[in-house]
């Protein structure tokens, strides 16, 4: 059972080849024309992929300035290099190993760690009014130590786990991602998970002693 | 007291091999004997079932963490798309 893939939403179910559906064939058919030149056609593939993209490569530099900028530097690449792609793998997959590849070339250019942009503000997360103001409030530090442990993580690690656990991607898709195959990318990702959870446990017990 | 060592040693091999298991368990990446495997060494194995338990409860965190931007990038890349190429 691949439990993030089950719950995942809709646009991750599209893409993990549950549903092959309108939507899906529209897409290779924006792909066919944009590897024709057909700019406009691409420029829709960049509204269909670009917010999710800009998403996991948030989680991953920790950084809103830093993300929109490989963002846009993915889809430069993307656009100069997609008579490439051959279609062997799903366009998404292609396109965010060009992201992950940007994110890496960007951390290896800053090798610091993050110092603006926190994760969980308004922006990005919508309260759930239905908890009770003191599990809302826990709920979020817990939010806020999730984030901070995912950024302690080497981005090797890093990265497999953004897009496995938190963005949804199969075990599969992820490892294609990565360029890995799936039994190095599991090792990856559970050595990231057991890390994650070594900090997230810390922090419930500092917590729960305070 | 050998059956005792070699209990101990079969416990001690179980505990590693199911410690490096745990995401596949999870996941639902493990044939139905090794599921049986770590349900057994799980259930006696108090440190185990503790680091399953917090590995649920971390992946629940993470699937929740999921966001989507307020505001899409997309016109934002496509201005750029159009100045640079």
């Amino acid at each position: 059972m691949d439990v993030a893939a089950r719950s995942a939403p809709s646009w991750h179910r599209v893409h993990h080849g549950e549903a092959m559906t309108a939507g899906t064939n529209h897409e290779a058919d924006l792909v066919t024309r944009a590897r024709a030149g057909d700019r406009g056609a691409f420029e829709q593939l960049v509204r269909l992929h670009a917010d999710r993209l800009y998403a996991v490569v948030l989680r991953v530099s920790g950084d809103r300035h830093e993300a929109e900028e490989i963002v846009q530097e993915t889809f430069l690449r993307a656009w100069r290099n997609i008579a490439r792609f051959q279609g062997r793998s799903q366009f998404f997959t292609w396109l965010y190993r060009i992201g992950v590849n940007e994110a890496r070339r960007s951390h290896e250019r800053r090798r610091t760690r993050p110092q603006s942009a926190p994760l969980a503000d308004a922006e990005t997360q919508v309260p759930d009014e239905r908890q009770a103001p003191q599990a809302r409030a826990e709920a979020h530090e817990l939010r806020q130590a999730l984030e901070a442990a995912i950024l302690d993580l080497p981005l090797d690690y890093r990265m497999p786990l953004v897009l496995r656990d938190v963005e949804g991607l199969s075990t599969a898709q992820a490892a294609t991602v990565m360029e890995l195959g799936e039994a190095a990318f599991k090792s990856r990702l559970h050595r990231a998970r057991l890390a994650v959870r070594a900090a997230v446990e810390d922090f419930v017990a500092q917590r729960d002693d305070s | 007291m050998i059956r005792r060592l070699l209990a101990k040693h079969r416990f001690m091999r179980d505990h590693r091999w199911t410690q490096a298991h745990l995401s596949d368990y999870i996941d639902g990446d493990l044939r139905s004997s090794d599921r049986q495997r770590v349900e057994e060494h799980a259930h006696w194995c108090p440190e185990c079932r503790r680091v399953l338990e917090s590995l649920r409860r971390t992946l629940k965190g993470l699937m929740e963490l999921r966001a989507t931007p307020g505001e899409s990038i997309a016109p934002g890349v496509i201005d750029r798309l159009r100045r640079e190429s």
